[in-house]
């Protein structure tokens, strides 16, 4: 699956029971050798790494080495728009490919912003599909079961401004 | 000896001083703001009291009502801590009027310490060498006059003052009757006293100060100097001792002008003398005398081998001090790094809230003064210092050594600090070579944050949000208000 910090994309795939990060050029293959209260005991490419990581909403705060960055997550669910344009009818797309486990809303009921409204199963992990604005759902492509790809439209979201015109 | 002792002040240094009463066997009382309610010196106390509202003129700043506290829970004494009401002639003298034992110097060596214009003038009788300049000058010819005199650039000041407050650093003659007006406006705002002194402004000096402590019965000593040079805003953010800058003999020359600055107030208990020292000559000039404990004792109690804030409170309770000066030698070297809630790239500006993760480092030689944990609230009301991590080793090299790993070490979340920061300015050359001059983060250093984050900690954060960490805050931030909610259905692998 794809994961968003600022402006960089990594890639993070599961193999066995490690996992592979690409960031661009880069890959390397990662195990988590303990995860507890906010920290991370890595091995990167076998060498040791600790890590702390803590989340508020959108943002993670991360220090590795003595080096504290503050990492900020585009809203979980949300398009990235190409070229800066934000489409009045967004349209949520699965950000991996997993399977539809719960389907929290009905199309044509009104939402409002953060609202989760699906969530998708892949990876050993629950991901929720929120809603980016407040606004209407246009409709809904998916069910409670079905399987998705990774970027498969799940849901269509009008924002109310729009929809009242 | 005191009974019970409350603590006006907050933070780490509220802490600090509860710690020394508990060692002494005296029960502490903590006072606290709305906005400190959950605040760590509350807990830490052996009883609370709230006094007022979140602005520290509404609670921290207010006499009456502190006094009023230490009468009401029968404490026999008040330590001040520093900051706040510290410095506070009145408040010292209203303490002894209800009885009350202000742990400090008398109301009278506040007072004559306070106005700079006076300490200036007691300090030249004194014999102590003090910047050139005049006191007690009125009209603008007077000031052009003495403003040739001592030759530009100068430094126009409030007598008053402090903190910074109601200073004005003049050029060149076209700016002084401007920066006269703007300082006299600022005085007159902070400290409702128009009244400005002129002086020599040395623009590349160490700033050195020396701790002196005595009793009430006489005895008076120093017990060395501390550096700090390292400041921003006229702040100061990073102290050590010794001095990389000072010989024997100036070391001994600066003792002694800090002991005779002090006996010419008649001052007992913990106080500091503050030097500026122009490296290139190496003559000193006395700045002001702070008469509280400092921020930065802790590198003192450390390289001098003495608990401060134990003296302080066995001196107020009249014991006598039993050391002489010959007692004391510096041993080994010690730093301070002060941890700010603040952000370094952007004009240091102050961060506020809610402490995310919050991880001390620990080892030999390490010691970490403290006023927060995870959870608690850093808020836009009080200066924003988390916590002071000081370092002690057997020279200067090791030390400075051990401060970076330590500062590695350390883990803040929720508020941006000046960790990174820290951590560059004691790598610099200049830092290491001991060079460091007053203005130097200013005209000097220039630090900015990484452009990028690293690698390493794009991987972390994504693997955490795809392990427990994140999983267990979105549960948490769940709307559990849907009776519905597919969180509600227990998940294989959720837990």
């Amino acid at each position: 699956m794809k994961l968003t910090f600022e402006n960089t994309t990594i890639e993070i795939s599961a193999s066995g029971k490690s996992y592979r990060a690409t960031l661009g050029e880069k890959t390397v293959d990662v195990e988590i050798l303990q995860a507890k209260d906010g920290k991370l005991d890595l091995l990167i490419d076998g060498q040791r790494l600790t890590a702390y990581v803590s989340s508020e909403n959108a943002k993670r705060w991360v220090t590795v080495n003595g080096q504290t960055f503050v990492l900020t997550k585009p809203a979980a669910g949300a398009r990235k728009s190409g070229g800066g344009h934000h489409r009045a009818a967004g349209e949520l797309t699965a950000p991996m490919p997993g399977q539809v486990r719960a389907v929290n809303v009905a199309e044509g009921e009104s939402v409002t912003k953060g609202q989760t409204l699906l969530v998708v199963e892949a990876m050993k992990m629950e991901i929720r599909i929120q809603a980016p604005r407040d606004g209407n759902v246009k409709k809904l492509l998916v069910k409670q079961g079905q399987t998705v790809e990774r970027e498969q439209i799940l849901i269509e979201i009008e924002s109310e401004s729009l929809a009242k015109v | 000896m005191f009974k019970k002792i409350l603590i006006a002040n907050r933070g780490e240094i509220a802490i600090r001083i509860i710690r020394a009463c508990r060692e002494l066997g005296i029960q502490t009382v903590a006072v606290y703001s709305d906005a400190d309610k959950n605040a760590l010196h509350v807990r830490y106390a052996d009883e609370a009291i709230h006094i007022g509202n979140s602005a520290p003129k509404e609670s921290y700043l207010n006499a009456d009502v502190l006094i009023r506290a230490a009468l009401d829970s029968n404490a026999d004494a008040i330590h001040p801590g520093y900051g706040f009401l510290s410095e506070n002639a009145s408040f010292a003298a209203a303490m002894a009027s209800a009885q009350l034992t202000f742990i400090g110097p008398s109301a009278d060596s506040i007072r004559a310490m306070g106005d700079k214009a006076e300490s200036k003038i007691r300090m030249k009788q004194a014999g102590v060498p003090t910047v050139p300049g005049m006191e007690g000058l009125e009209s603008e010819g007077g000031f052009e006059k003495a403003a040739n005199e001592i030759g530009y650039p100068v430094l126009v000041k409030a007598a008053a003052g402090g903190g910074g407050k109601g200073m004005r650093v003049v050029n060149a003659e076209s700016e002084l009757s401007e920066g006269i007006e703007s300082a006299r406006r600022e005085a007159l705002n902070a400290f409702g006293d128009e009244r400005l002194l002129i002086e020599k402004y040395v623009s590349n000096a160490h700033h050195v100060e020396f701790q002196v402590f005595g009793d009430q019965h006489g005895n008076l000593v120093h017990l060395f100097e501390r550096e700090c040079s390292v400041q921003r805003r006229h702040q100061k953010i990073i102290e050590e001792t010794p001095s990389p800058l000072l010989t024997p003999e100036l070391r001994q020359q600066m003792g002694e002008a800090g002991v005779a600055a002090a006996q010419a107030v008649g001052y007992y208990n913990a106080g500091t003398v503050e030097f500026i020292v122009d490296p290139d000559t190496l003559k000193f000039y006395f700045l002001e005398m702070n008469t509280r404990l400092q921020v930065e004792h802790p590198v003192t109690e450390l390289v001098a081998g003495l608990d401060l804030v134990h003296w302080q409170i066995r001196i107020a309770a009249g014991e006598p001090f039993p050391f002489l000066q010959s007692h004391f030698t510096q041993r080994g070297h010690a730093i301070e790094c002060r941890i700010y809630a603040e952000d370094p790239a952007n004009g240091f500006l102050p961060s506020t809230g809610k402490l995310l993760q919050y991880i001390e480092p620990h080892g030999p030689g390490i010691r970490v003064d403290s006023g927060f944990t995870i959870g608690s609230e850093v808020t836009h009301f009080y200066d924003p210092l988390l916590a002071k991590l000081i370092v002690q080793a057997e020279n200067r090299e090791t030390a400075i050594q051990r401060m970076q790993a330590a500062l590695k070490e350390f883990v803040v979340h929720g508020v941006i600090t000046n960790i990174d920061f820290l951590q560059a300015v004691i790598s610099h050359p200049d830092f290491v070579n001991g060079e460091v001059t007053t203005r130097w983060v200013e005209t000097n250093f220039n630090w900015t944050p990484p452009a990028e984050p690293s690698f390493e900690s794009l991987v972390a954060a994504a693997l955490a949000d795809l392990t427990i960490l994140n999983r267990k805050s979105e549960i948490a931030n769940q709307n559990e208000h849907d009776p519905y909610s597919p969180w509600k259905v227990a998940s294989g692998f959720r837990n």
